[in-house]
């Protein structure tokens, strides 16, 4: 699976694939999901029309014949109590209705309990048919106790007609229907109205039975039919019939949908009802049948009415799914195929990374977006072998650029002392001075020489950086070294230099010096700062401090005009001197946060006792780790100076 | 020769003595079709029981032209179940009957309405009740409340009360009240009246036979007794495989009923054979109950006089 996921990952034609067939899957699906959900209800809709249909159908005829029944049996009523006078005719009158009426199997004409006197307790007329004959007799005997039965006394208690459940007959004594059958009951009334009887005619259930099982509208549909008290009188499973009703297995398990089924039935209602039988989802059409208080029902299995559809679902997802997978496959072909320039173009960048510029790249003619993104590389790479031609001219020139700077830088590097220690013969001077430009060349400078025992030294910042500055600067040193040299004092040398340099300076550069003498013999310091940073000093015992400066003049080569002011110090002897530039104490670091001058107070105080060359270290290291890496701002040059006491 | 012979008749005699004494025949005659009503004594016969007590017993059942008691009078059965009403109204006119064996120990009496009324609110209602009887301690309950109730005696089960045509039915609570509710009938607390749970509490299921036939048969009575209560106590213990055996005897008979039916029937029969006070299957009659029996029914002149438990019971 990993590396199906990291195949997918590298292979653009199959992302591109992929997001097709799940795009074009998901609007197909959406389309097909619609489709069928129209479908589903039309083929149920329809499957419910054509299964009402069926039951219509069905209860109609059956209601005929039971219209029939009640008909013969109501058109009988008069003629009975027309002739209650003579009980005997009531023989013929239940036979004339079996003669009359094929479609019934008995009749019985029976009266209350000593109704007609001289005839004893017992009075029922009644007609059987049986094998095409029709046989009579009066029934009622302790053991065929007629007047407790439903077909006598439904109509009696209801005083008005009705039809009982159907029922097995059974008189021990006398002939009776073998069948099941049902009886249509009416009370008899006399001239006053009061009840005397009952007439009862029966049908046969088993026309209706079978009339009710076969209508089958479904191959796996079936019929059933339940009488008032909900009980089996049709049923496929002959076991149920007689001996189980419609909530029979509601006793045991809760079945809100069939005990609501069988309630409906129950109240003559007409519907459907979508219910599990036998743990298959059905729908169950069900209607009254006449005025029986029973009701029949067909029941319907979903894949008898949806089984079509659910074929053709599965068949149409099978397509689907197959042609999926073959547009997948074909799609991610043709995108292979189409993305195969990319492939050549690739392999060229690889080539090209190689450092080989020259290899042609085929032009296919496409006019396409990879036919233009062909043209486009090409020209890339045509204009990126002329870029490497002017490059490579460039780098030419850069690198001799840089010989010459480095060849300026050595200059510039040899025009300041860098013989450490500076004065090996003398053991009351201990010099030191560093100076690292920001860039191959820079515009600081210091300076330092003996004459007379006078120790002459400076340090000065150039306005700028690069080669302006650091002509300038080897310019400042110059007149520095001669001026000096004259015997002149600070102040002087700064008046000096300050109207050599600024005479005929067009570039508007300007130079910030410290020009210090120092008198070896008495310790004595004269000084004339020009608009540079303050020396730091370090007195014995003491702390470190910016040199207290009464004066400070203005950078040399600004304007000329005007005299330089000096000062003085009486004895610098075991103090520590600091001289430097602004690349130390505004050294910046990446969050452009100056190094500072108390950080350089507080190095300067902890390094007092070490010689100046450990000094300027750690003042270097000092100003490295705050840079962290980042490339210097400005030069940095640094000049430590102690005298000793001979 | 010879010892092939006396190896042979060795079998014989032995075969001989292994064979049970000839059992004695004794037919059974419940008072009504096969049920669950009657789970024990089918137990008892499928069992072995009866066969282990040395009794060739069948169970014979009865029929339209020849009930229970017929049999019993025309000395065709032995024995059979009647409830306890039952058998003081025969015992006063005249046929002095002896209870062999008491099952039930409570009444399961009930009037189910129509209405979702108190049966007791509804004075002069029309209600079904069997054509064979059964219906003594109700007449009882009907004359000593005032209720005046029409009795409408009906042969063919629950019809009349679904079709409307009565206001109740009388029922027994292991038969006709499962019955109604497989009619989908909604029975609920106010619907349905409890006779023992309204000191009408009198025991109906025991095994009885005429004195006559007790007297010579003693014995006989006691083992047939002692075995019927080991087929009810094993029931009890294995009802499952008691249903099975129903279930035999229901198809055989073509009785219109079903699993479920005979299930709940045969539940409520075994709850009904726990007596109240003692929580026990105590298999016994209780003279209190034929005191509240003698009293109910001379209240209500079903009976001419009391008729005393010894006159009942099997000594």
């Amino acid at each position: 699976m990993k590396k199906l996921f990291s195949f997918i990952r590298q292979s653009l034609s199959a992302k591109i694939s992929i997001w097709i067939a799940v795009l074009t899957g998901l609007v197909f699906l959406a389309s097909l999901g619609f489709m069928f959900s129209q479908s589903r209800q039309s083929v149920r809709q329809e499957a419910i029309n054509r299964a009402e249909q069926v039951l219509d159908n069905t209860v109609q005829r059956v209601t005929n014949i039971l219209d029939r029944v009640e008909v013969a049996t109501n058109n009988m009523d008069w003629l009975i109590v027309r002739h209650l006078d003579t009980p005997d005719s009531m023989f013929v009158y239940s036979r004339r209705i079996l003669e009359n009426n094929p479609d019934l199997n008995g009749c019985s004409i029976s009266f209350e309990p000593y109704y007609f006197p001289g005839r004893g307790k017992y009075f029922s007329a009644y007609s059987l048919r049986e094998n095409g004959k029709i046989l009579s007799t009066q029934e009622g005997s302790p053991n065929y106790e007629y007047f407790t039965f439903d077909w006598y006394q439904l109509a009696k208690l209801l005083d008005r007609p009705c039809w009982t459940e159907p029922y097995f007959d059974y008189n021990p004594d006398d002939i009776y229907s073998t069948g099941i059958i049902a009886s249509y009951c009416k009370p008899i009334k006399d001239g006053q109205g009061q009840y005397i009887g009952t007439i009862s005619t029966d049908i046969s259930l088993e026309w209706l039975s079978e009339t009710i099982s076969a209508v089958k509208p479904y191959p796996n549909s079936y019929s059933i039919m339940t009488g008032r008290g909900g009980t089996f009188f049709v049923h496929p499973d002959s076991t149920k019939l007689f001996y189980q009703s419609i909530f029979t297995e509601t006793l045991d398990r809760e079945d809100p949908d069939r005990y609501a089924l069988g309630k409906a039935m129950q109240a003559g209602e007409e519907g459907m009802k979508k219910l599990k039988v036998n743990g298959e989802d059905c729908y169950v059409f069900y209607k009254p049948l006449g005025e029986t208080c029973w009701s029949v029902a067909i029941v319907c299995p979903e894949r008898d009415i949806l089984g079509g559809y659910k074929r053709l679902l599965k068949a149409v997802l099978i397509i689907f799914f197959f042609g999926l997978v073959l547009m997948l496959d074909f799609i991610s072909r043709v995108i292979r195929h189409e993305l195969r320039p990319l492939g050549h173009l690739t392999e060229q960048a690889k080539t090209i990374s190689a450092g080989d510029f020259e290899k042609e790249i085929p032009d296919q003619g496409r006019i396409d977006e990879i036919g233009q993104l062909t043209r486009s590389f090409t020209d890339m790479q045509h204009s990126l072998v002329n870029y490497i031609g002017e490059l490579k001219d460039t780098t030419a020139q850069k690198a001799s650029i840089e010989n010459e700077l480095k060849v300026a830088s050595d200059i510039q590097m040899s025009m300041v002392p860098r013989l450490f220690p500076a004065f090996p013969s003398r053991d009351d001077i201990d010099l030191y001075a560093a100076m690292t430009p920001a860039k191959e060349v820079g515009g600081d400078l210091y300076d330092f020489f003996i004459q007379d025992e006078k120790l002459y030294f400076c340090i000065g910042d150039v306005s700028g950086k690069g080669v302006p500055a650091s002509l300038f600067m080897a310019v400042t040193r110059n007149l520095f070294r001669i001026i000096a040299q004259q015997g002149h004092n600070p102040a002087d040398i700064a008046t000096q230099i300050n109207a050599v340099l600024s005479r005929d300076n067009d570039q508007g550069m300007f130079v910030t010096m410290f020009i210090a003498m120092a008198d070896l013999k008495t310790g004595a310091l004269s000084f004339c700062n020009c608009g540079h940073n303050p020396p730091v000093i370090v007195r014995p015992g003491e702390a470190a401090e910016f040199l207290p400066l009464k004066y400070t003049n203005m950078p040399l080569g600004i304007w000329d005009g005007g005299e330089f002011t000096g000062e003085s110090l009486a004895d610098i002897r075991e103090s520590v001197l600091l001289l430097y530039t602004d690349g130390l104490n505004e050294a910046e670091n990446e969050q452009k946060e100056l190094l500072g001058n108390d950080a350089v107070l507080q190095i300067m105080t902890e390094s007092a006792q070490k010689n100046a060359h450990d000094i300027i270290f750690d003042l270097q290291l000092a100003v490295e780790h705050h840079r962290a890496g980042v490339i210097p701002n400005d030069d940095l040059t640094l000049l430590c100076l102690r005298l000793l006491k001979a | 020769m010879k010892s092939g012979f006396i190896r042979a008749l060795t079998c014989l005699l032995l075969l001989a003595g292994a064979w049970p004494a000839q059992a004695q025949k004794f037919i059974f005659t419940p008072q009504w079709t096969a049920q669950a009503q009657f789970a024990g004594y089918y137990v008892a016969f499928e069992q072995g029981f009866y066969r282990e007590a040395g009794l060739d017993v069948e169970i014979v059942h009865p029929s339209v032209t020849k009930p229970a008691l017929n049999r019993v009078q025309d000395n065709e059965s032995q024995a059979t179940t009647l409830q306890l009403c039952q058998a003081l109204e025969i015992i006063d006119s005249g046929l002095p009957l002896v209870n062999i064996l008491q099952t039930s120990m409570n009444n399961a009496l009930v009037i189910v309405s129509s209405k979702d009324e108190d049966p007791l609110q509804q004075k002069g209602m029309r209600i079904a009740t069997w054509t064979a009887g059964f219906d003594q301690i109700p007449i009882c309950l009907s004359i000593r409340e005032g209720l005046d109730y029409q009795w409408i005696p009906n042969g063919s089960g629950l019809n009349l009360f679904l079709a409307g045509a009565v206001d109740g039915t009388l029922a027994m609570s292991y038969n006709e009240l499962q019955q109604l509710r497989q009619a989908g009938v909604a029975i609920t607390d106010k619907n349905v009246y409890r006779f023992d749970e309204h000191g009408y509490n009198v025991q109906e299921d025991g095994v009885y036979m005429t004195r006559s036939y007790y007297e010579q048969h003693k014995d006989e009575a006691r083992r047939f007794a002692e075995a019927s209560r080991r087929g009810w106590e094993w029931a009890a213990l294995h009802p499952d495989e008691t249903l099975e055996i129903v279930m035999d005897y229901v198809t055989r008979n073509h009785i219109a009923t079903n699993r479920i039916l005979q299930k709940f029937m045969l539940q409520e029969i075994l709850r009904l054979q726990v007596d109240r006070q003692s929580g026990q299957r105590e298999f016994r009659l209780r003279p209190d109950m034929v005191e509240l029996a003698n009293t109910l029914m001379v209240e209500s002149q079903m009976l001419l006089k009391p008729i005393p438990y010894d006159e009942l019971i099997a000594r």
